[in-house]
């Protein structure tokens, strides 16, 4: 671990990590899109409360469809279920950036700060 | 019903405009996905986490240029968050139909946001108060068109998280960014300057929108087959609308906006009288 750690760096691996939550989620939306077309034959949206993203709470959810993922089923909820996965952890894996940041240059203002809002969005996430 | 086809043709298109005015696609996105039938909530509950996409692609390259500044965005952060997860809450209960005046309402405010904005501020001889100060709320940029490294002091830190909480609870329960009201807050309240204010309010969307979509998660009203295409949508849009910003006459794309917003208004008002 470097001694010294900037703004620039936390700038930089925030910016990192916005870009390939998005391009990544955005890739992974449009293959669950190609996969539902190839799999039902028509773009129909359904509105059934069983096509609705659901799970104990989201990160099981997160957990859940991750897993299924590995296996390369090839089932078009499951994609289209893992892109909206990365694409909601995204702005969550930049907090928790920042609070390991504020952590190691011992900036108790700003740890508390990104503490806070980190403490507030997990619980929100958590909540069934 | 609609199709993810249909879906994805709007979304590129707002994206695209939403890029070229600055607005954010959010706000038209919904009214038109109504048009078409989609129940409101789940319009807006899928608006939410397409915001997440819209915001964190344009905010990852503004703040490697170095121009938000993050520390004010974590601290207005607080607030927006805590007014997301109260608004977001709020629509997963209220009746559909109070939902389309809301929206009228704050569609209509967008119409200030288009007239102003329109030149470049730099406040100067800002006073900054001692909670403004403690916080570490200043900064410098590059600014590019003037040619200057411009250095900040933000103030009144107090007011603009209160601000920031209603901006939350207004992204909230509409879906939205809400982008517009945000950098008026931290323009006429925390004085920061047009550049600034602009990115960091981007890069604040982000968060705001994850904290409303998790209450949408949570609530059930969270349809990916809608979701995916407007993600996708958006953010082809909003990446080839930022590529030819420069191309197009600002003012053309503006009244462009205008008549869309103006028709959209109406028909929400339509809509929240004749609903049964």
């Amino acid at each position: 671990m470097r001694k010294t750690l900037s703004e620039e760096q936390l700038e930089s691996v925030i910016s990192y990590i916005l870009i390939i939550g998005v391009i990544g989620s955005v890739a992974i939306e449009t293959l669950g899109i190609l996969t539902y077309y190839y799999s039902n034959g028509n773009l129909n949206i359904v509105f059934q409360p069983e096509y609705a993203l659901k799970g104990a709470d989201f990160f099981s959810y997160a957990r859940t469809i991750f897993l299924e993922s590995l296996q390369l089923r090839w089932e078009p909820f499951q994609i289209l279920g893992l892109g909206m996965v990365l694409l909601m952890i995204t702005p969550y894996m930049r907090v928790a950036a920042s609070v390991i940041y504020f952590g190691l240059v011992k900036n108790l203002k700003y740890l508390f700060i990104t503490l806070f809002v980190l403490v507030i969005l997990t619980t929100s996430l958590l909540v069934h | 019903m609609i199709d993810m086809l249909t879906v994805l043709a709007i979304s590129i298109l707002a994206g695209f405009l939403g890029a070229l005015t600055g607005l954010g696609g959010g706000s038209i996105m919904t009214p038109i996905l109504v048009e078409f039938g989609v129940p409101v909530k789940y319009a807006i509950a899928a608006s939410m986490v397409t915001i997440i996409a819209t915001s964190s692609g344009s905010a990852a390259s503004y703040v490697k240029q170095r121009i938000t500044n993050v520390k004010a965005a974590f601290y207005l952060e607080m607030f927006t968050i805590t007014g997301a997860i109260v608004g977001a809450t709020i629509t997963a209960f209220i009746q559909p139909r109070l939902l389309y005046f809301f929206f009228a309402a704050f569609l209509l405010t967008s119409f200030y946001g288009l007239s102003g904005h329109l030149k470049e501020d730099f406040p100067k001889a800002v006073k900054q108060d001692r909670f403004s100060k403690w916080l570490e709320l200043h900064g410098s940029y590059y600014d590019q068109a003037a040619r200057k490294q411009v250095k900040y002091k933000m103030t009144n830190a107090h007011l603009g998280g209160l601000g920031m909480l209603v901006a939350g609870l207004a992204a909230g329960m509409l879906g939205i960014g809400a982008g517009a009201f945000k950098v008026s807050v931290h323009e006429l309240i925390l004085k920061m300057p047009s550049k600034v204010s602009s990115t960091t309010s981007n890069f604040i969307i982000g968060i705001t929108a994850l904290a409303g979509a998790s209450v949408y998660f949570a609530s059930g009203l969270l349809f990916v087959g809608l979701a995916a295409p407007m993600a996708v949508g958006t953010t082809v849009g909003a990446v080839v609308g930022g590529r030819l910003l420069n191309r197009f006459p600002n003012r053309l794309v503006r009244y462009l906006f205008l008549i869309i917003v103006f028709v959209l208004v109406v028909q929400m008002l339509y809509r929240g009288i004749t609903l049964q």
